[in-house]
């Protein structure tokens, strides 16, 4: 860009923004951003702020946005405190390769290291948190600096990156001329496919008589939702979703076997263990995903296919590495590649899913119907919105249950918590989704233990007359633990039962439509007028007090050992 | 096993890379045994040797970490055996002591140290060599009584091959 334009630090921060299409920003004004602020006030027609409650609830926002547009979020907070408490959401994002550009205000540069009035050392914080950060300390470094971090946080595997800003870097002025970042000579984030590597890959996958498709986030975050379809029913392979991936392919498809890993579905685990050929593709092998590693997949051959080099041979030791975008390989894999019936292969799965069925899912209502169990409203849900909706959830049973009984029909449509497993994320990041997907409709699940760690944000989604559903599953329990509780530790229930308010009030008192149910006869009345409510609804559900997600692998046993009840 | 390996990384020379670096050993709890950042032969980029006693395969996965770091250039790890490596190491000896035993004398010629400062109160003696010389003549000063103090820098290496080449080819292909 040609012309120049002599403007404050502050306003070239926002040009810069708008130059990388940002057009919503999620954030909580304070003192040593109270320049930014000012200019934002001019900027009203072309950056829609929105004022959270917390700026844990603005990095929540700004990474459900993320997650279901495939655009970099934004979140800002102002120094010390106001950055400090985006930390956990940060590591979220970093965890689970989320696109994020965190701007934080800082002391002036004069004061820096004084321990003047809200300094902390956000740089050091977020230093193993961030896939890259920096401080700016004069308004010319602004430009450059914020086209970098978006450059940055958008390629290769995506991930969280934060901009301290001093103030005087604010208030500065500087000629603004605003050139976007596309190479770095010292970051490389796409690898060049090395066509040798599918030739290999295809002659491993023609060779398999049950190989299986483990299909991770990296999907949605290459796009490679179509490819993926096309290469599975090319070679007719079944294809597993971990919980990150889930919704990467409709749950529907003949191929979709469910879901991976320690609340997954019998099938796509057993067949993890039976399987002769694992072509995991942008996924990481998670310890929630492999269980006990010495026992992982005891008869497969691995392809692992990632974007980052790093988790290549990281938990697992694999046959064939390929380094590169999951859209890349899974095209150069459809060459050559020969259908087969596979027939005995996908009888193992429809017997495993009819054991699940059996063993679990038929058994997953109150048989004396007296009481709501949160399967049972999930399952409500699924039908009601007819697998179309966004799925947000919290942390915990809620999450799990979400994650086994949602139904979608299409991609980046289910967003939880994967790696970090932050209690909290469930509200804020439904906000910012429905924000980020006006038009299509979002529910956030939550527990009544997640639901109160960020529940100031309804004052939010008030203000912003945010069109949000919302499900509190209340058990008057922190579920999960109490279910790891009864389980390995003697049903001692160590500060897991909660004393909680009357949650329908509470959405009243803000404005928002609201209702409570405790009878089984009522739910699925219930579940309609919250599909149907034409803005923001919040549903309170009592539940059984002490259900269990089922099977289970317990943590650090084999996926062999899967547990269905009690 | 256990043993040492030495990890050359070429870095943009920016604020925080040296951070960055020490936090992946942080995380693994590896503690570093040595580390040396200086300016390349290439000017903007820095040099960091650092090494640590851990295993092949943990050595392996933390240069894959720390290559996923936005401003490192290159990053390798090698064997001893693979670099020449030399450290340089300062000895403080009493004047009284290095004038009145014999065995001083004996002792600084055998090892090659060169006298960098004299006075009244102490000899101050310099010694470049690799990291076991080094530690043998601490050791047979320190026998003798006669170490007062003892300092040592990080290794400075050159690898067997040219590494450096190598990294000003990925730069000029990037471009």
């Amino acid at each position: 860009m040609a012309n120049k334009q002599r403007v404050k630090g502050a306003e070239a921060l926002l040009m810069s923004l708008i130059a990388e299409g940002t057009d919503i920003i999620f954030g909580y004004p304070g003192g040593q951003v109270i320049p930014i602020y000012d200019h934002l006030y001019d900027y009203k027609d072309q950056i829609n702020h929105i004022l959270t409650r917390h700026e844990q609830g603005a990095v929540h926002a700004a990474q459900g946005f993320a997650r279901v547009t495939g655009r970099v979020g934004v979140c800002m907070a102002t120094s010390g405190p106001g950055a400090t408490n985006l930390v956990t959401g940060i590591a979220d994002a970093m965890l689970d390769s989320t696109p994020l550009v965190c701007i934080t205000g800082q002391v002036p540069q004069t004061l820096l290291g004084t321990d003047a009035f809200q300094e902390a050392d956000i740089i050091s914080m977020t230093m193993p948190i961030t896939k890259w950060n920096f401080q700016v300390t004069s308004a010319s470094e602004i430009a450059g600096a914020v086209a970098k971090a978006f450059y940055i946080a958008q390629s290769g595997r995506p991930g969280p990156v934060l901009i301290d800003i001093t103030k005087n870097a604010q208030v500065e002025e500087v000629d603004f001329a605003y050139k976007p970042c596309i190479y770095l000579r010292s970051f490389q984030p796409k690898p060049e496919f090395d066509p040798a590597l599918a030739e290999k890959a295809v002659e491993m996958i023609n060779r398999a008589e049950k190989p299986i498709i483990l299909a991770g986030q990296g999907i949605k975050l290459a796009g490679a939702e179509q490819a993926l379809i096309e290469f599975a029913e090319a070679g007719n392979i079944p294809v597993a979703q971990t919980l990150m991936g889930i919704s990467s392919v409709a749950n529907d498809h003949p191929l979709c076997v469910g879901n991976l890993g320690m609340h997954g579905n019998v099938a796509a685990n057993e067949m993890t263990q039976h399987s002769d050929l694992i072509i995991a593709v942008g996924m990481r092998f998670s310890d929630r995903v492999t269980g006990d590693l010495k026992t992982y997949a005891p008869h497969a051959e691995i392809i692992h296919v990632d974007i980052d080099q790093a988790e290549l041979n990281k938990n697992i030791r694999v046959a064939l590495l390929v380094h590169a975008d999951a859209k890349d390989a899974l095209e150069a894999f459809k060459v050559g590649l020969k259908y087969k019936d596979r027939t005995a292969w996908f009888a193992f799965a429809k017997d495993k899913a009819a054991l699940e069925d059996k063993l679990v899912i038929s058994c997953s209502a109150d048989p004396e119907g007296k009481q709501i169990t949160m399967s049972e409203v999930v399952q409500r849900l699924a039908v009601a919105e007819k697998s179309d909706a966004v799925i947000v959830t919290d942390v915990g049973q809620n999450q799990m249950f979400g994650a086994r009984y949602s139904r979608f029909n299409r991609t980046r449509s289910f967003v939880t918590s994967g790696g970090l497993g932050t209690m909290g994320f469930g509200l804020p990041a439904a906000m910012g989704a429905k924000l980020g997907v006006p038009d299509r409709e979002v529910v956030c699940i939550m527990g009544d233990g997640g639901f109160q760690m960020t529940m100031q944000e309804l004052g939010t989604i008030m203000q912003n007359r945010i069109g949000l559903k919302m499900i509190v599953l209340n058990n008057n329990y922190l579920g999960m633990v109490r279910q790891w509780q009864q389980l390995f530790f003697d049903r001692r229930y160590s500060f897991t039962d909660l004393e909680n308010p009357d949650f329908a009030v509470i959405a009243s008192a803000y404005g928002i439509p609201s209702r409570r149910v405790t009878e089984p006869c009522d739910l699925e009345a219930a579940i309609a007028e919250l599909v149907d409510a034409p803005g923001a609804f919040f549903l309170e559900v009592i539940v059984k007090r002490e259900e269990n997600v089922f099977p289970m692998v317990p943590a650090g046993a084999s996926l062999s050992k899967l547990i269905f009840n009690e | 096993m256990n043993k040492e390996y030495i990890v050359i990384a070429f870095t943009e020379n920016q604020i925080g890379v040296l951070n960055r670096i020490t936090a992946c050993y942080l995380r693994r709890k590896i503690n570093i045994e040595s580390l040396k950042v200086s300016e390349s032969s290439i000017k903007g980029i820095s040099m960091f040797v650092i090494s640590a006693y851990t295993t092949e395969e943990v050595v392996s996965k933390l240069v894959k970490q720390i290559r996923n770091i936005i401003d490192v250039i290159e990053v390798k790890y090698y064997n001893e055996d693979e670099l020449i490596t030399q450290e340089i190491a300062l000895y403080k000896i009493s004047s009284k002591l290095f004038k009145e035993n014999g065995r001083v004398e004996a002792i600084t010629r055998h090892w090659n140290t060169r006298i960098i400062e004299f006075n009244p109160q102490y000899v101050v003696l310099e010694k470049t060599g690799t990291r076991e010389e080094i530690e043998e003549l601490r050791a047979e000063l320190e026998r003798g009584g006669l170490l007062e103090e003892f300092t040592r820098s990080g290794s400075v290496v050159i690898h067997r091959d040219s590494i450096e080449e190598i990294l000003q080819n990925k730069i000029d292909s990037n471009v």
